[in-house]
């Protein structure tokens, strides 16, 4: 829009900070709420000041954990979902962009019916066939081990099907020109499709961590060992305590530990995504 | 350096003829441009020789060898794409090494000649720039230079200057035809354009339908086209073809001096003049439909007298025409060229 109009233009703005607001104020009490004591709830009137008890909470939380509710400390269960949500990104983008390679640049039989068939498991998510992927896991004897957190998640058509799109819109002379210059269909792969998607890869490793991060219902079924608990599900146990009220500062503490490594991958690795949602190198 | 032979040569895509069987001997050194309109095979032909099209039936020897199932990679070719097909995310050093390095040549060897290209095309200025950062002149002296590094036995030019504008792809031209002078290697051009065609080419091959028309140097094939079809596609504009009983009957009593079973004739443009020559000539009373006025000289479109037959003249400088103003032009005997319309061939 090029027209000039103070009212347009403090409308939309109004508009954009009522948006902003409604996203951000819960993040906001959620961070008030953890540097208060554990008592300042118990009134019914939420605070929206900071208290006193900042690194008191946060420590507590990173070192000791809430024991009461079964909770481990919140720093390797931070850890199991760092392995967590860096697996299944890593295994996502590995195992996808080898199934979109092989769709594009190779001619086997059903190869159409092979990709619809990776297509229509995007209508399969893991809630739906959860039962049946537990069985499965529990038969291999991986319960309980980050194997079990991992490889059932592994599998993903959308980013198959993205890294099919942009490997499509790659020129089919850049194939040929590596093939008179000698490179094999893996070399190809290695040095000219794989720099080639350097952007695509980190857009979706961003969005496959936090993914990743936030997987809740799988950990919560296939971990029953502490040890394994991971950060979302971990929440959920300290919240949800019998017969008391839940401390919820340091619930919150833990939410906005748990809310930081995200947004830290995010915030590294923007300026990459911004460029493999918009541009392609060609 | 090396021959290439290619022998009854097919290429169908499924139950569609490309190519449908060509012969051809290039000899070592030489410049052998193919030249034709889209969709004759061409393409198809080069991408054959350079194996990244299967051959349906038929050989393909190159330096003595037969390379039919042979990877692209082990004939020993170099291939210059119509859209460069420049790895875009390696700096130009990188692309002129990649194919080098693949093949596991020596470091010293790989410097000395990507310098040596470099030197050769002048882009060594550009040479840690990526392939994005060059203009498309420059783009397009980068994918020779790949081609150059390899010292193979055989360029493959698959139109590699349609996608320069017109200066620039004169001025490369003229590079092309030096360097594969110099280097004396045997090379495939594929084009559409056929000044491109004509001035490269040390031999023709003009193809139409998946069928060589004709094989020889541009002087011969200019000179004495030897279908209908070679004759209305070189030479620009294209030589006009007329039927031999509208000439019998307009120049009634000059002999035509033609060989039986001609029924078609051709006359270039060029040989048609305004002035009567000296020497046996036919007349023909024509009405000017248009002036084209390219520069130096002119087409004048002409509709010839009592029929639909349209020609076209070259005449010098910008004669003042009024459209639609009758004229008579003249050719000479001996620039006619004969044809059979049935079979498409010369009669003489």
């Amino acid at each position: 829009m090029v027209e000039n109009r103070p009212l347009l233009n403090f409308l939309s703005h109004l508009l954009l900070i009522l948006g902003v607001a409604v996203v951000v104020f819960p993040v906001y009490v959620a961070f008030i709420a953890s540097t208060h004591g554990p008592n300042d709830f118990l009134s019914g009137v939420v605070p929206l000041w900071p208290g006193p008890h900042l690194l008191e909470n946060y420590s507590q939380m990173l070192t000791t954990g809430l024991s009461s509710s079964g909770a481990p400390p919140l720093l390797p269960m931070m850890w199991n979902s760092l392995i967590m949500a860096v697996g299944v990104a890593v295994g996502k983008i590995s195992i996808s962009i080898l199934s979109a390679f092989a769709i594009v640049y190779f001619r086997f039989p059903f190869r159409t019916l092979a990709f619809w068939m990776i297509f229509i498991t995007l209508m399969l998510p893991v809630e739906v066939r959860i039962v049946p992927t537990f069985q499965v896991v529990a038969s291999l004897g991986m319960l309980n081990n980050y194997g079990g957190l991992i490889v059932p998640l592994i599998a993903s058509a959308t980013a198959t099907f993205l890294f099919r799109q942009f490997f499509l819109t790659v020129p089919d002379e850049l194939m040929e020109a590596a093939r008179v210059d000698g490179a094999g269909p893996l070399k190809f792969f290695w040095d000219i499709l794989l720099p080639l998607s350097r952007t695509n890869i980190a857009a979706l490793f961003i969005i496959l961590f936090v993914l990743g991060w936030n997987q809740y219902l799988w950990p919560l079924l296939i971990t029953t060992d502490p040890h394994l608990y991971t950060v979302v599900m971990g929440i959920k146990r300290m919240a949800a305590v019998a017969d008391a009220e839940p401390r919820w500062n340091i619930v919150m503490a833990a939410v906005m530990l748990a809310a930081l490594p995200p947004v830290l991958v995010i915030v590294a690795m923007q300026r990459l995504f911004v460029k493999g949602l918009t541009e392609t190198e060609k | 350096m090396a021959t290439i032979e290619l022998i009854d040569l097919k290429k169908n895509y499924g139950a569609i003829p490309a190519v449908k069987g060509v012969d051809l001997s290039v000899a070592d050194g030489e410049f052998i441009v193919l030249v034709g309109p889209s969709g004759c095979g061409k393409s198809t032909l080069l991408r054959m020789v350079a194996g990244l099209e299967s051959v349906t039936s038929g050989r393909i020897e190159i330096g003595g060898r037969d390379v039919v199932k042979a990877e692209p990679a082990e004939r020993d070719i170099a291939m210059v794409f119509q859209n460069y097909a420049l790895y875009p995310h390696m700096t130009v050093r990188k692309n002129l090494e990649y194919g080098l390095r693949n093949r596991r040549v020596k470091n010293e060897e790989i410097t000395r000649r990507v310098q040596e290209a470099a030197a050769m095309l002048e882009i060594g200025p550009m040479l840690d720039r990526k392939p994005r950062e060059l203009s498309g002149g420059q783009r397009q002296r980068v994918a020779m230079g790949r081609a150059l590094v390899r010292e193979p036995a055989a360029f493959l030019f698959d139109e590699p200057l349609s996608n320069l504008d017109a200066k620039l792809r004169v001025q490369m031209r003229v590079e092309i035809r030096r360097l594969q002078r110099r280097l004396k290697t045997t090379s495939l051009y594929v084009t559409h354009d056929q000044l491109e065609a004509m001035t490269l080419a040390d031999r023709l091959v003009v193809m139409n339908g998946g069928l060589v028309e004709q094989v020889g140097t541009p002087v011969e094939v200019y000179e004495r086209p030897a279908t209908v079809f070679v004759a209305g596609f070189i030479g620009s504009p294209p030589m006009n073809l007329i039927d031999l009983d509208y000439l019998r009957a307009q120049s009634a009593g000059t002999d035509l001096a033609l060989p039986n079973g001609t029924d078609l004739v051709g006359i270039r443009p060029d040989d048609m003049v305004l002035i009567g020559p000296v020497e046996p000539s036919i007349a023909l009373k024509a009405t000017v439909e248009l002036l084209e006025p390219v520069g130096g000289e002119s087409h004048l479109h002409i509709r010839l007298a009592g029929s639909n037959q349209l020609a076209i003249v070259r005449v010098p400088g910008r004669p003042s025409f009024v459209e639609g103003s009758e004229i008579s032009v003249f050719a000479r005997i001996g620039d006619l060229h004969p044809y059979n319309r049935a079979s498409g061939n010369r009669t003489d």
